[in-house]
Parts: C-alpha cells; structure tokens; sequence
C-alpha cells in the first residue's frame, strides 16, 4: 500500500467519529440496561472460537461468511465470530445448565467475510437477546416485545412488524417427502415468491396435485390479518403441525396487538430467513425509508444439543450501528457541559477538579504550551481562582 | 406513493400496455424529455427511468418499490434479496451462446466474450467446460470476429445481428422475459397498494 494510502480501510470496515460513538454508546447502555430490567443477563462470548463450535447448527451460509485461521497452539482451525447467537447457545447448554428458563443477552462485533446485498459493512455490532428452555407462545411473545422495546430506545418511528413461521413449509416438505435437493430448490424460489419458477418446480415433482396446490399457493399468503383465514383454507389439507403454526401465529399476533394497539402486523408464511437454523415462529421489524428488515429473530428449538443439552430456544438481534446511524437524526444530541480548568500545580485545584468529575461533570485541564482556550475546547464555562477557593464561572 | 423503475427502450414500450390496464399512464413521454422521474396520472404512482442493470439494485434498496427487470438481468444481479413474483412475458428473446459460422467446436479451454460474466461461468461450469470469460460492454459479435474470443455469450431476438457478422446461434442457455421485481420491506409495509397492482397485472396477463 502506498504511503498516501495508510489512512484507507478495508472494504466493508467502518470507525466512529466521536460525535457518532457518542451516540452508539449511549444507545448500547440504554438497551443493555432494558435488557437487566427485563431480567436478561450479560454475556460475553470470545471474539474468536473453535470452527466447529461457531458453525454448529447452521447453514453453509455462515460458513462462507466466517473469516477463518489456523490455531499455531493446536493446528485447529479458528473462526472469527460471523454470529454471537450459537456461542451464546453453548453459554446456556454447557456453562450453565439452568433447569429453569434462562434469559442472555449480548452485544459486539462480529465479522464477515462479505458484506451484505445491502449493508455493505463487514463489522456489524451484533446486540441481541436469548431465551432457553420454554417452548411456549409467552417466550415468542416476550422475545418479540423486547425486540419492540430495543427499537422503542431508539426513537424510530412507524416500526412494522412481520410474522412468519419455517415450520409451515417445512412440514409441507415432510408430507411431501421432498428430498434435500428438491426442498432446497422450492426454498429458493419461495425466498424470492418467484411464482413462474415454483410453478415450474412444482410440475416436476411426484407428489399428488393436493399437495402442489398448497405448495403453489404459498407465495401469496402474506399481508395482514386476513391472511392467516386465508391460509386456513389454503392449507386445510396440511398436517396438523401447519395448524398448530397457524393457531400460534394468531394467538402471538392478538397477544401483541393488546399490548400495542397502533403496531402493524403483517403476515409471511413463505418467507424463510435463516431456514436452516430456524423451528418456528420468525418475525422481523421494518420501518419506512429501509428496503430491509432493520432486527430480526425467532426460535431455533435443540442447537444446544450438540452441546450436550437440547433445549427450547428464541431470540432476536440487530445491527446496533445501524440503529445508530437511522436513529442518529431523530434523537438531539444532549450535549454535556464542558469546564476549562486552567494549566497549573495548585492541590487546590486537582482537589476541585476530582470532586467535580466525581459529580459526572466534564473537565478539561489546559495543558502547558499553544494547546487552545476554553472556547476552542468547546467549554462553556471556566474554573477561576477566588480567595483561596476555585469556582466554576459561567463563560460569556 | 409507489415507486416504479422501468428501464428505457423495448422494456418500457412493451410495458406501457400492462400499466395501462393497471390505470398506470405517465404524463410525459421519456423519449421526448430528459426527465428520469416520470410523473403518472395517479397522484400515488411515478416511474423512474434508469438503465436495465440498475433496476434491481435500486429495488433492492427499496429507492423504487417495484421493477420491471429481464430475467437475464436479475440472474446476473443474484437476486436473492428481491421478491420476483411475475413473469410479465414481455420482452422475450433467448440467452444463448454463438460462435462464427461452421467453426469446429474447441475442446478444452475456450474464450467466452460477454457482459454476462457470473451467468457465462456457471452455465460453462454446469457443461463442465473450462472457460476464460472475457467481459464487454457491447459489441459482443465483434469479439470471435478479431480472435478476442471463441464464442459469445449474448440475447438473441431475431438472430439478424449475428448473421449480419458471420455468426450463428449455438445453445440455448435460457429463455428470457421481464419479471416484475419486488422491495421485500415495501412488500409488506405497501402490501395493499402492491397487492392490488399485482393482481391487475395477473388478470391483464391471463387474459393475453
């Protein structure tokens, strides 16, 4: 690289200016001190980990978007975290082994080895929230609201939430008796509702034309609340696992529009983010101006149990640097009073100076030289000698 | 409001029709004004004019809610990160490959000119052929011409610029058309505005 370049960075690697970092750390305090009010608890999971151990349970997506390397202890191969989610999975099934529901939360960077369609950063700053070892329709609930609760911290307005649940298609492919090869080509074309293609998927396969119907129709069972009677009737042929998953999706949806009266719900039943991974009820928050959904989750039921406890499981995360860049407009910058102390040894003035910082005010001692004055240092006010005693005077 | 990207030429023309049944008109005429947003007769709708390769990455984005984008198009993009839930079966042609007239097939490494660089490897690849993809803009015919390539890889319509330049068509890679494309979060912040559009469209077609 040629000298004049030293200041670049790599492709996809972002730093915060002072201005911004002071806003993504506040933000970062104010979820994380929602989430210990909601009784979820801190983790920190390492940086970089076993290969293996970070790609349990998930698709070969993950995989090509983990940076990897070679241990020189060991000759294992190391990944550098592309997702906190399963480290935080072995957290609960092998450290900690509650019998009881266990409530984690986490928040860092991660990496990737490519950016996203959309977001072209390769270090997102993963804030999320896990719950293990309840199965039911509270946790889903819970989970989603505190993801509502992250955004509602923000200060983003007209946020939308959709509702989706993988265990409708995936217990259509198990009545079907799709192979592996044929379930990942319908996923395709359902990922992208892309009607033409399924049409032509479906044509192929041996299955009885009650099923194809089902299997066609699902591209267009989304919208709102209408879509769930739709989809009774659509799907009335389905197994009962597809009612059931139709049954629990009304049930999220009512609980949550009693709880928050003016949120729209819409409903996906083919849309399939993180199919691999996931079990059951999917859900992501959009909001206007953003072609992409702005925190997603859902329930991922058994990762743990490669860890050696299988365990009910849902969650949620987001980028909080992009939270932080959409809502960098919305919310006023408090800006904190700044005092200029001048350069100087007196005890009574590092004494001054000590109290004040213990208070939470903001102190900028002048250092010896041409280093700037009050103003330049963006201070409002100044700390003066009077008597014997050191007094902070308002500057004018 | 709803956001529309069209891109200029045969796609706009032939999909002036389908919008029409829609109760879509723009106001202006882009062939006869230098305007890239084009104002409709509904006060809800625009369409912005933008070349065909962009169209899905600025439905992607969600800056347009809906595209009309070549299948060819959308394939080279990977589109992924689009819904695309209509084959507007407008603009047909096929993607095929063309070499000069009566050249023996090559085994072993060929060189392929074309601006379709990821939809080239991957049919190669699928054929099990080692291929070297040489990427242009235009002008593809030129390449076999002055020895840059074996073979190209292009849309055919009529087949008359390759006879024109002493080549023929070889394989037919794909049969294209236009495919309504989709923003996934105005999908489902939009649906009903969308819906209803796509529908009209759907009942225009069968019609056809």
């Amino acid at each position: 690289m040629q000298q004049k370049d030293s200041w670049l960075l790599p492709d996809g690697i972002d730093e915060i200016l002072p201005e911004d970092a002071k806003h993504l750390e506040c933000l970062r305090r104010k979820i994380l001190d929602m989430f210990a009010c909601w009784g979820y608890e801190l983790v920190i999971p390492p940086f970089i980990d076993y290969l293996d151990s970070l790609l349990t349970g998930s698709g070969h997506d993950l995989e090509l978007q983990t940076f990897k390397l070679t241990d020189q202890l060991s000759g294992e191969m190391l990944g550098v975290r592309a997702d906190m989610t399963p480290q935080v999975a072995r957290i609960d099934a092998h450290n900690l082994k509650y019998e009881w529901p266990t409530r984690l939360c986490y928040v860092g960077t991660i990496l990737h080895t490519r950016g996203d369609a959309l977001e072209k950063t390769r270090s997102p700053m993963q804030i999320g929230a896990e719950l293990y070892g309840h199965a039911g329709k509270e946790s889903d609930v819970e989970v989603i609201r505190l993801m509502l609760e992250t955004l509602a911290i923000t200060g983003l307005q007209n946020v939308h939430l959709d509702l989706g649940h993988v265990g409708i298609y995936r217990a259509l492919s198990r009545q079907a008796g799709l192979t592996e090869a044929q379930e990942t080509a319908l996923f395709d074309a359902l990922q992208r509702k892309a009607k033409p293609e399924l049409q032509e998927l479906v044509a192929d396969l041996a299955i009885g034309d009650m099923l194809k119907a089902m299997f066609l129709k699902l591209p267009e069972l989304n919208g709102g609340k209408e879509t769930l009677d739709k989809a009774r009737a659509v799907l009335s042929n389905a197994d009962d696992n597809v009612k059931q998953a139709l049954a629990d999706l009304e049930a999220i949806a009512e609980n949550l529009t009693t709880k928050y009266p003016s949120l729209p719900i819409s409903f996906d039943l083919s849309e399939l983010r993180g199919y691999h991974y996931h079990t059951g009820v999917v859900f992501a928050a959009f909001i206007p101006s953003v072609g992409r959904e702005i925190a997603r989750g859902g329930r991922y039921d058994n990762i743990g149990a490669i860890f050696g406890r299988a365990r009910p499981a849902t969650g949620f995360s987001a980028d909080l640097k992009l939270l932080s860049v959409l809502s960098k407009e919305i919310n006023q910058r408090e800006q904190r009073a700044r005092i200029f102390a001048p350069c100087s040894d007196d005890l009574a003035l590092s004494e001054k100076i000590r109290e004040l910082r213990a208070q939470g005010q903001v102190v900028i001692q002048q250092l010896s030289g041409p280093t700037g004055n009050a103003k330049d240092l963006g201070c409002t006010s100044i700390l003066e000698k009077d008597n014997q005693n050191w007094v902070v005077r308002a500057l004018a | 409001m709803l956001t529309i990207a069209v891109s200029k030429g045969r796609i706009y023309e032939e999909a002036l029709p389908l919008l029409e049944d829609a109760g879509i008109t723009p106001i202006d005429d882009p062939n006869k004004c230098r305007k890239l947003i084009l104002q409709t007769n509904r006060d809800d709708v625009q369409l912005v004019i933008i070349r065909a390769t962009d169209v899905p990455t600025f439905v992607e984005y969600g800056a347009a809610d809906l595209g009309i984008a070549g299948k060819d198009v959308l394939l080279e993009h990977g589109a992924e990160s689009l819904y695309e839930p209509l084959d507007l079966k407008i603009a047909c042609c096929r993607l095929m490959t063309a070499a000069p007239m009566d050249a023996p097939d090559i085994s072993g490494r060929i060189r392929v000119a074309t601006k379709y660089v990821k939809t080239a490897q991957r049919y190669f690849a699928s054929r099990g052929i080692q291929a070297e993809i040489i990427k242009l803009y235009g002008s593809m015919e030129l390449a076999p011409l002055v020895g840059l390539a074996d073979c190209i890889v292009d849309l055919v319509d009529t087949g008359n610029t390759l006879k024109a330049n002493g080549l023929e068509p070889r394989d037919l890679i794909m049969n294209i058309s236009s495919r309504l494309v989709v923003n996934k979060a105005a999908m489902k912040m939009k649906h009903q505005a969308i819906q209803s559009l796509l529908d009209q469209f759907e009942k225009t077609l069968a019609e056809r």
